[in-house]
């Protein structure tokens, strides 16, 4: 550049200013010598300041990246990151996010999309490599709404026509069950409340297994079903110490949010195993109720195949024709009630309460709401007369149009003059 | 001699036709399906006392609710529709579909020949697989669906229907006014009208019978939503239209158009979701997360299906009845896959 000088070297007039590693140089275009140099440190305080710069911003790759998918793109790192997740996880989650950024509907959304676009595609990613991460933790890491992220991440997964397995319930537990604080002690947590974390974690599957079996996991969200599991274990480990203990307290005491759902999820978990209970001679003698129950989960568990075989009577058949294919699959079906003693080829409606139980999602057990009457069968063909006086009703007549006009005009004064002197 | 027979059990099927309100002659043909039905014991049983229990079948044929056929039909269409929705509205049928054995002879007349491609692929044991006389020409203007009267040997069993017909919940349907609307005079002289220009630019109506609301566009184009069958839909849109014209605008009615029906049905046993994603990913959806049921993508017929684990199904996208009935046809047989965990 002209005025600038000369090479020491060539003598060439052409220096160019050019930057290594935000090391300002002043470089000859023709021979490469470099003729000044910016200062790299000033004084030993400032060089503490100095950032190292990553090969990404030295290089000309991002200068073909608008801002926003650059600012897109370090969003989804950083949530990578503060997931902990493994390495490989960033690339993929990366190369989602700037295959979404060409689709031209995820190009010109807002920025709040794009930022619950960036969660999204974190998530996929552990989705498709069975890593459990729920929505839940990814909404709140995002500060964003669940609505906005489930209709960006439905639109995704639809765009992108990727193919995302659901969240794996075991690995799920593992995690979720190692975030409560329970397993050492503190002053909020009383050795009596301590648990080994083994011990509970196989418990607790083993509680999440019998709730998937007997329907009350499909349809609902995971967590609360995982939560009321890992509370019943707990308790159950120790129950002389912990049944006084609430799940409200509980998940306070483990430092765990209450997820709402739990405590029917638990009501519900009971109830399967009273009935699984009431299989057992030596149980049935003993009456139990929903908290004496907690004492015994331990042997519950342990045949639980073989009990919940036992309890529950296969709610398929009992949908189907009638008495007789009940009958006729009845005993096909294993509803023998054999620790009972009596005959168990009867209708639900029997009066003993060792009766089998259907196997139904609890949404299928509960009463209709309300009755929906068959709509009757109308013979409406489309092209009928429509007298005048039918359309007449719908009308206003002259004076009540006057009348109205007038209410709209005062109601629009007394709100031109809120406060009337 | 043998025309004496068909033309008897002709006129025992206009008989009939009595009892149905508005079906043509050509319709009853498809009674041997429902005799079939009814009388699945006896295939070889003489075909006087066949007539008979045509005649008994009747009853139970008038009681099927055929109200969703279209008005205009052409000739062949009638006849394929005819099929189809027998077929479709069939009762708790849980016997195999089967041939009757009508001791008929080969040679039929000119007029009559069959109306063998029905149009759906499932319903083949139409086709006559041994090649006698009676030659399925369907361009005949005046085809009729008897395949079921020439001599045929009982096919091998089909799938078993459902018995459930899914009930239609909603239709929204669209309507051309073609002409400008002043939604305030429209606001300020209906008294089943709402306007709130800041909240939404159109003027929400809403009418008694049938149960619908309606919104109207300033454009002239207007929105018919609520109602439980087409023709409902149509009878309110005219409504709306009258009301239009009546406020002194000069309203047309162009272009009616269905835009969506929903249907729902109840399978009636639990169903497995999980089962049902893993086997079925490339059609389906389930997010326990965010909504409790299964989202179901079909292809063809080109609808979506809402599964819950209850057996309730709902069934939406559809531009006509048809296609909601296929849909559940499609996927009654794989829910029934998934019955147990």
């Amino acid at each position: 550049m002209p005025g600038r000088g000369r090479c020491p070297d060539c003598g060439s007039a052409e220096l160019v200013e050019d930057s290594h590693y935000s090391q300002n140089q002043l470089v000859c275009s023709d021979c490469g010598c470099v003729v000044t140099e910016g200062i790299l440190t000033t004084t030993f305080s400032d060089e503490g300041n100095l950032r190292e710069v990553t090969y990404s911003r030295s290089t000309g790759e991002n200068e073909q990246v608008s801002r926003s998918q650059q600012r897109g793109l370090r969003r989804v790192r950083d949530l990578c990151r503060v997931l902990q997740l493994p390495p490989t996880f960033e690339d993929t989650a990366v190369a989602y996010y700037q295959q979404a950024h060409q689709l031209a509907g995820i190009r010109t959304a807002r920025l709040q999309k794009k930022e619950v676009l960036a969660g999204c595609c974190v998530l996929i990613t552990c989705r498709q490599r069975n890593w459990p991460l729920t929505m839940g933790t990814i909404c709140t890491l995002l500060y964003a709404d669940l609505d906005v992220f489930s209709g960006t991440y439905m639109q995704i997964v639809k765009l992108l026509g990727l193919d995302v397995p659901s969240l794996c319930l075991v690995d799920l537990v593992k995690t979720y069950c190692s975030s409560f604080k329970l397993f050492e002690a503190s002053p909020s947590v009383p050795a009596k409340y301590v648990e080994d974390k083994e011990k509970m974690l196989s418990r607790t599957l083993q509680l999440v297994e019998l709730a998937d079996e007997t329907w009350l996991v499909t349809g609902r969200h995971p967590l609360p079903v995982i939560t009321a599991a890992t509370f019943l274990a707990w308790q159950s480990l120790r129950p002389s110490d912990r049944l006084t203990c609430s799940l409200a307290r509980f998940c306070k005491l483990a430092n765990v949010d209450l997820p709402y759902p739990a405590s029917s999820r638990l009501q519900e978990l009971l109830a399967v195993l009273l009935r699984m209970a009431e299989q057992l001679a030596w149980l049935q003698v003993l009456k139990l109720d929903k908290r004496s129950v907690v004492k015994h989960i331990g042997d519950l568990l342990q045949h639980r195949h073989m009990l919940v075989r036992k309890a529950f009577r296969d709610g398929t058949a009992e949908m189907g024709a009638g008495e007789k294919e009940l009958q006729g699959q009845g005993q096909g079906q294993g509803l023998g009630d054999e620790d009972v003693g009596s005959s168990s080829l009867e209708l639900p409606a029997g009066k003993r309460p060792s009766s089998p139980a259907l196997l139904l999602p609890p949404c299928m057990l509960k009463p209709p709401k309300r009755v929906c009457p068959a709509p009757p069968v109308s013979m409406v063909t489309g092209d009928e007369d429509i007298s005048d006086s039918e359309i007449e009703q719908y009308l206003r007549t002259p004076q009540e149009v006057r009348d109205f006009q007038k209410a709209q005009a005062a109601r629009q004064a007394a709100q031109g003059t809120p406060n009337p002197p | 001699m043998e025309e004496t027979y068909l033309e008897l059990y002709l006129d025992q099927c206009s008989a009939q036709d009595a009892l149905t309100p508005s079906r043509s002659p050509l319709l009853s043909p498809a009674v041997p399906y429902d005799v079939d039905m009814l009388t699945s014991s006896n295939p070889e049983t003489a075909f006087n006392p066949q007539l008979e229990e045509v005649t008994e079948a009747s009853g139970s044929f008038s009681a099927v609710d055929l109200s969703f056929l279209p008005d205009e039909l052409s000739q062949e269409n009638k006849d394929q529709t005819v099929i189809r929705s027998k077929h479709e509205v069939e009762e708790n049928c849980k016997t195999q579909s089967r041939q009757i054995r009508l001791p008929l002879p080969s040679q039929l007349d000119a007029g009559l020949a069959l109306n063998s491609s029905s149009g759906s692929g499932s319903h083949s044991h139409l086709h006559p697989a041994d090649g006698n006389s009676a030659q399925p020409s369907p361009e005949k203007p005046h085809s009729m669906p008897l395949a079921s009267i020439t001599p045929m040997t009982p096919m091998a069993p089909i799938s078993e229907c459902s018995g459930i017909v899914p009930q239609l919940q909603n239709i929204v349907s669209t309507v051309n006014l073609a002409c400008k609307l002043d939604l305030k005079k429209i606001a300020l002289h209906a008294k089943n009208a709402e306007y709130n220009p800041k909240r939404f630019a159109a003027v929400i109506m809403r009418i008694r019978e049938p149960r619908t609301t309606a919104l109207i566009f300033s454009s002239g184009k207007m929105v018919c939503t609520g109602a439980k069958s087409e023709e409902q839909s149509r009878l309110a849109a005219r409504k709306y239209a009258r009301v239009v014209q009546k406020l002194g605008f000069p309203a047309r009615f162009l272009d009616f158009t269905i835009q969506n029906m929903v249907a729902s049905c109840d399978v009636r046993f639990p169903i497995s979701l999980e089962g049902l994603v893993l086997t079925h990913q490339q059609f389906s959806s389930y997010e326990p997360e965010l909504f409790p049921g299964l989202i179901y993508r079909m292809v063809k017929p080109r609808i979506v299906l809402l599964i819950f684990v209850s057996g309730k199904v709902v069934l939406t996208g559809a531009k006509k009845r048809s296609d909601i009935y296929e849909a559940f046809e499609n996927i009654y047989p794989i829910l029934k896959g998934f019955k147990k965990a």
